[in-house]
């Protein structure tokens, strides 16, 4: 089949070049000849083809009854009229023969399978796309000929071509404009009858929607339809260019549908939508169930595949529009043909079993309701509760009743049965001889740990289990165990155990006295176990003291199984996991409540709601009930428009905040939306739009010839993000945090949206996405920078030559002393520069790190470094040199000395001890009330050598560093004899530094 | 050393330049009681040099001896104690300390500094001021708040302690701590002045000076006698002897913040914008402070604009200038001027040459 397909294909391509002439010569000749010549160009192989398929719908639809085959016929007739405008007859011989195939074929009654059906034979029967290939194929070619060949030719050609396509459509279909919209869209659909128009184009549009893509593809891109689409889906190719039918509510009703492939104009999400809305099914694989597969290229995946060997029904998109109109405009003349949809798929018969299902469960619901009423009675009697209970709220109103209620995980309902039934033997009658060990061997746990999403039923199906089961249940949760009413059990909880294990345990006691037969049973359940945090500290590990010792049973609830506060938990308890349940199952239970309040809601609705609610029965109940407030009938759309905001809340990252808001449809987003984007981080953002603005091509400049718009758009924008810094400077400072809306206007969205458009780069390999701010990089530098030019300043300071700021330390002084510092080197001989420089640096006490501060701070780019130019080996020698001398300058430069001994790291830390070393020293600290002490001491060390006094001195660096330290605390009244002495090494190291050592010492003393 | 602190006039009578006003310092010292000072006047006026040569005539050599600290204040602000950092100069009588590096919590450092000084106040009297003197730089650059508590403080400690304020501008000092104190405003030197001060330093140091040469350094160093003397000295260290043409260093800001403009003359583009973003980061980086920037900015711009534009580019230079020391993030503000600016006088050029 598929080889002969494939020549068939070939020999097209061949004729389509070679016979353009023929071709139309052949048309005339072939059409009495053969019926059902769908190709009149092509020879025999062709005619062969046509055979083939033919034989095969006969085989397919041989046995059906024709019921439509008068219908057939007239239409039969009345196309060649219509369409013949030549009008030949020879023509109208040739169809009967075709027709009456058809008809036969037609057999098969409905009139929606039929067009598919058509298709099916089409499409299903070689396969794959080389048959759709053929199909298109010919279109194409008739189309181009149309378009090369002039004249009567071509209207003879084409129309031939289409009529005899027509047959096997018609066939198929049962219309007679299926050939017209195949082959000759434009020719004439005007002729056709209005009144047949409706019925008649669902056939044609499965047709013609065929013909008429593959028309227009093969014209763009010449005919790459059937091989090359293998591969991710594409855009749909007419996208948003046809207009989508409105049709009756519940026209799909029952219907299943399979997208496969990319559609003609609809995304596939709208394609979904669509056929939602209008009541029908979408599902993700081709079965036994499924009515139609949706598509409109067929690329021969796994989904065709399977159709074709379940017998699926073929659908084009125009397809489905058409069953959409139709139901909508004709619905009362479309009656005839619209029954074997209802025989098909009648939304309330289909569900017969459900619907038994469904009084089944009215029935236990008005069983545990009214209890001792029979359950006919009991729907009418329903009707009166639920409008006497109507101050309920749904999720309690219908709260599961037996365990059978539950929406799905019953196997997990009844492994927690189990447990629940076997508790007993399993713990309470060893409990008296070897509970220990019965413990530790079994795996049963004695504990049972329920997880899960919040609203899918944990806790209620924990107390249904252990209702049924007779236990009275103590349930506990997190407002419990603050509260005052359960003091007990709270005690139990958190704090003190004795308590509620005693009470627990003495329950016990108390129904192991009593009579066995009915021993009145506790559970135990703690809801939200993962939320004893804050208040109940100890909680789970006092919950777990309880677990060992308890002689009940006890169910713990929680949301997150993997919390961090559970882990020591999850390992004394049977782990549960309760799913989500699937959405049918959640529909169902939903539509037998729906139905108990005598709403309306199709199952396609409750399944959209399900989806939305994300597995959550509780809101889902909650957001019907709130509907049904409103409304007693709830379609599809209601359902999809009332939640639409609840599918948005997903986290957003900045940078794909910043692309929305800059994107080229930023213009179109909402003032909340945006708002919402800016304050998905109101840090982040604004930075990164900062770093970005300036690569925005805005949109709304227009043609801009000089840019000027742009400019002035980007000067704007600038001020805007200005008065964003400004504001949250008033937000963070003044804690204003009502500002912060207006933050985010000013720093996000107004220069977002003066400036959205294209993303162009600025510098040359940069990348076209958005940078990371580079504010915080920069900002960080220049901090460090900044308190390194602290540390700088705090040595000029301290050399006690300048008395400067800061600010001039930069803006005049680091010029001059980096010249002072690097000119010699690159100018003097090594060995004098390195000391000259030295001096100079032990003169400001500038230490080597100030010096690479110096040289990093002057730095900038395109400027040559200042110490270009100097050799590393004379650098190498002024490290050297200066490190010789450090010992002597230890104090001076260490300025932030971390002083040993003490417990605490100092926050004060200790800059420079610096004391004149004039004659007035004991003066001064005679006025500092000093002891004298202090100045004995010193005395005492002026009798030694005053080298080695320096050494000791240096020596005893550290405790000195302590007694500076206790210096500067006590800034008042305790000045003790240390704080001399500190000072003394301070003006020492000081002389030492600066001016001859000896000399200074002994000046000092 | 270098001649900016070698000849740094020691005492108030040795001073060169603002020589009246050193002497009604001397004499509203020695004669009666100090009131709290507020000097103000542009940077390298003199204003510190004055400062310290008052208090030595106040406490004698003595206020020398200084030491430097990081000190560290614990401070109960309600609910929470913010730890303050900063670096202060102290000796036996004065503090002097910059309160606006602590940020926007300068207003704790203030209260609790003079606090401190006020519980340690000297008991042996005698023959001595009674008080300490607490020297408050950059007294502009405080937040309102600061300058709001200061107030208050200023008044109830002024038995124990006297409050020295520096500042380049007064505007930005409020009215209030204006009218506690006696406002000194020191000019910058004339152009006369600095050569003066500059052929003095020349004599001293043994200079040979070509005619005109000081001069030039006057006229470049824009009154400001610390930038004369230290590019005096830079002449010095790059060229001696100095010849009569002898081209004065720039300072290395500068020379970029003029390469900035002259790039932002050239082409007005996004591109443009762009690359000069990553100028101005580089400058802040290198910790020039936001606003000399910009100021220095609009000086070489304005130098090449047309007269017509002089006036609203002023206007904008100040404009954002006022928002930079609202905001926070200096780039923000400094990158909308430069926007602003090209779309200005990209404006003009279409207008004016089509």
């Amino acid at each position: 089949m598929q080889s002969q397909d494939i020549r068939k294909w070939f020999m097209k391509q061949q004729d389509k070049g070679a016979g353009n002439g023929n071709s139309s010569k052949q048309t005339k000749p072939s059409t009495p000849e053969k019926p059902p010549a769908v190709t009149p160009q092509s020879g025999k192989l062709v005619q062969g083809m046509q055979e083939c398929s033919g034989r095969r719908k006969t085989s397919k639809y041989f046995a059906k009854d024709g019921k439509n085959a008068k219908d057939e016929m007239e239409v039969e007739e009345s196309s060649p009229e219509k369409k013949g405008q030549r009008g030949s007859t020879e023509l109208t011989k040739v169809k009967p023969p075709a027709g009456k195939k058809i008809h036969k074929l037609e057999n098969d009654d409905e009139d929606f399978v039929i067009p598919t059906s058509g298709k099916g034979s089409v499409d299903t029967t070689p396969n794959k796309k080389l048959k759709s290939g053929s199909g298109k194929g010919v279109a194409q070619k008739l189309v181009d000929e149309s378009d090369e060949d002039d004249g009567v030719k071509v209207q003879s050609k084409s129309k031939s071509a289409g009529r005899g396509r027509g047959c096997g459509a018609k066939g198929s279909s049962s219309n007679p404009t299926t050939a017209k919209g195949m082959d000759v869209d434009e020719s004439d659909p005007e002729d056709m009858d209005d009144n047949d128009a409706k019925s008649v184009k669902s056939g044609g549009r499965g047709r013609g929607g065929r013909g008429a893509p593959a028309g227009g593809r093969g014209r763009g891109g010449g005919g790459r339809g059937g091989f090359m689409n293998f591969g991710e889906r594409k855009d749909p190719p007419h996208k948003g260019q046809k207009e989508v039918p409105e049709g009756a509510p519940d026209c799909l009703d029952g219907l299943t549908f399979v997208i496969s492939g990319t559609l003609d104009s609809l995304e596939r999400e709208e394609a979904e939508d669509l056929i939602k809305r209008h009541g029908g099914r979408v599902t993700g694989s081709v079965s036994k169930k499924t009515n139609f597969l949706l598509c409109d290229e067929d690329i021969g995946g796994r989904k065709s595949a399977k159709a074709k060997e379940l017998g699926t029904i073929f659908l084009t998109e125009d397809g489905l529009f058409d069953m959409i109109r139709a139901s909508n405009k004709s619905k009362t003349s479309a009656q005839n043909s619209k029954k074997p949809v209802d025989k098909v798929a009648p939304s309330p018969p289909k569900k017969s079993p459900q619907k038994s299902e469904k009084t089944n469960a009215a029935d236990i619901v008005s069983r545990t309701d009214v209890k001792g009423l029979t359950s006919g009675a009991s729907s009418s009697k329903r009707k009166d509760q639920s409008t006497a209970q109507t101050w309920l709220p749904w999720t309690e109103k219908y709260r599961p009743k037996v365990p059978n209620d539950i929406v799905g995980n019953q196997s997990l309902v009844k492994q927690l049965h189990d447990w629940l039934v076997n508790w007993n033997e399993q713990f309470l009658n060893t409990g008296k001889k070897g509970k220990g060990k019965k413990q530790n061997d079994s795996g049963a746990k004695k504990a049972v740990l329920l997880s899960g999403t919040p609203g899918i039923g944990k806790t209620t199906s924990a107390k249904l289990v252990s209702q049924m089961l007779g236990f009275q249940t103590i349930e506990v949760n997190a407002s419990d165990s603050r509260g005052k009413a359960d003091a007990k059990i709270q005690k139990g909880i958190s704090g003190s155990t004795s308590n509620s294990i005693k009470e627990l345990v003495s329950n016990e006691a108390l129904s192991l006295k009593m009579d066995r037969s009915q021993p009145p049973k506790t559970v135990l359940i703690m809801d939200e176990v993962d939320g004893m945090s804050a208040g109940d500290r100890g909680g789970v590990a006092d919950l777990i003291a309880s677990i060992k010792i308890s002689k009940i049973p006890i169910i713990c609830i929680c949301n997150d199984r993997y919390s961090q506060k559970l882990k020591s938990l999850v390992n004394y308890c049977l782990l549960l996991s309760f799913r989500k349940p699937t959405k049918q199952q959640m529909a169902k239970r939903l539509s037998q409540i729906a139905k108990a309040e005598g709403l309306q809601v199709n199952e396609i609705a409750l399944e959209e709601l399900a989806e939305r609610v994300n597995g959550d029965i509780r809101m889902a109940l909650n957001q019907l009930q709130y509907m049904g407030l409103s409304m007693s009938v709830i379609k599809f759309d209601d359902v999809k428009q009332r939640l639409q905001s609840n599918s948005k809340d997903e986290d957003i990252s900045p940078f794909t905040a910043v692309d929305k808001l800059f994107g080229f449809n930023g213009g179109k987003l909402r003032m909340d939306e945006r708002i919402d984007l800016s304050m998905s981080d109101p840090d982040l953002v604004p930075l990164l739009i900062q770093e970005n603005y300036i690569n925005y091509r805005p949109s709304s400049a227009g043609k801009d010839d000089n840019g000027m718009k742009r400019m002035s758009l980007l000067a704007r924008a600038a001020e805007s993000i200005g008065d964003g810094d400004i504001i949250n400077v008033q937000i963070r400072r003044y804690r204003q945090w009502q500002l912060s809306q207006i933050g985010c206007l000013a720093s996000c969205i107004i220069p977002a949206a003066l400036l959205h458009g294209q993303r162009e780069t600025l510098e040359q390999g940069e990348r076209n996405f958005n940078r990371f701010g580079g504010w915080l990089g920069k900002n960080s530098t220049m901090g460090k920078n900044y308190r390194l030019l602290e540390d700088l300043h705090v040595h000029l300071l301290a050399s006690r030559e300048s008395n400067l700021g800061r600010a001039p330390l930069r803006l005049d002084y680091l010029t001059l002393l980096l010249k002072r510092l690097t000119d010699p080197l690159r100018a003097l001989p090594k060995d004098e520069a390195v000391e000259r420089v030295v001096e100079f640096m032990d003169l400001y006490s500038i230490s080597m790190e100030d010096f690479d501060t110096m040289i990093e701070m002057s730095k900038f780019k395109g400027h040559p470094s200042p110490l270009d130019g100097v050799q590393p080996v004379v650098k190498a020698a002024l490290t050297r040199a200066y490190n010789k001398g450090s010992s002597s300058r230890v104090i001076r430069s260490a300025d932030l000395i971390t002083l040993p001994g003490i417990k605490k790291a100092p926050k004060k830390r200790v800059a420079a001890m610096l004391e004149p070393v004039e004659e007035t020293l004991a003066e001064e600290n005679a006025e500092n009330e000093e002891e004298i002490s202090s100045d004995t001491e010193d005395q005492e060390e002026e009798l030694i050598d005053p080298d080695k006094k320096l050494q000791a001195e240096l020596e005893s660096l550290n405790s000195k560093g302590i007694q500076v330290q206790m210096e500067l605390k006590g800034s008042g009244s305790t000045k003790k004899a240390a704080s001399g002495r500190g000072k003394g090494s301070a003006a020492t190291s000081d002389g030492k530094g600066g001016r001859g050592s000896g000399a200074a010492s002994k000046r000092k003393r | 050393m270098l001649w900016v602190d070698k000849y740094r006039p020691k005492t108030l009578d040795k001073v060169l330049v603002h020589q009246e006003i050193a002497q009604n310092l001397k004499k509203l010292v020695t004669e009666q009681d100090c009131p709290h000072l507020l000097f103000y006047g542009p940077s390298g006026s003199g204003k510190k040099t004055l400062i310290m040569a008052l208090l030595r005539q106040m406490f004698g050599p003595s206020a020398d001896k200084v030491k430097v600290e990081n000190k560290n204040w614990k401070v109960d602000a309600g609910t929470r104690t913010i730890d303050v950092e900063l670096t202060t100069l102290s000796s036996t009588h004065h503090v002097e300390l910059n309160p606006s590096d602590a940020g926007f919590q300068d207003r704790y450092v203030v209260q609790e500094i003079i606090k401190e000084m006020a519980k340690n106040r000297p008991i042996d009297t005698k023959g001595k001021k009674g008080f300490k003197v607490l020297v408050l730089n950059e007294v502009d650059k405080l937040s309102r708040e600061a300058q709001h508590s200061l107030r208050r403080t200023m008044e109830k400690y002024s038995a124990s302690c006297r409050l020295i304020l520096c500042c380049n501008s007064s505007s930005k000092v409020t009215e209030a701590v204006r009218s506690r104190c006696l406002n000194m405003r020191i000019n910058a030197p004339t152009e006369a002045e600095i050569v003066n001060v500059l052929e003095f330093i020349g004599k001293k140091e043994g200079l040979q000076l070509p005619s005109g040469f000081a001069n030039r350094i006057a006229q470049q160093s824009n009154r400001s006698m610390r930038r004369a003397i230290l590019s005096f000295e830079t002449c010095r260290v790059q060229q001696y002897p100095f010849t009569i043409n002898q081209a004065i260093p720039p300072m290395d800001w500068e020379e970029y913040v003029s390469e900035i403009a002259s790039s932002i003359f050239k082409e007005q583009s996004p591109k443009r914008l762009f690359e000069v973003r990553g100028k101005l980061y580089e400058l802040l980086i290198n910790c020039i402070p936001p606003e000399i920037i910009l100021k220095r900015l609009l000086y070489e711009l304005l130098k090449k604009l047309d007269s017509e534009l002089k006036h609203e580019i002023s206007h904008w230079a100040a404009y954002y200038e006022h928002r930079l020391r609202l905001g926070q993030k200096a780039i923000f503000h400094l990158e909308a001027f430069v926007a602003k600016f090209m779309s200005i006088y990209k404006g003009f050029l279409i207008e004016t040459f089509g």
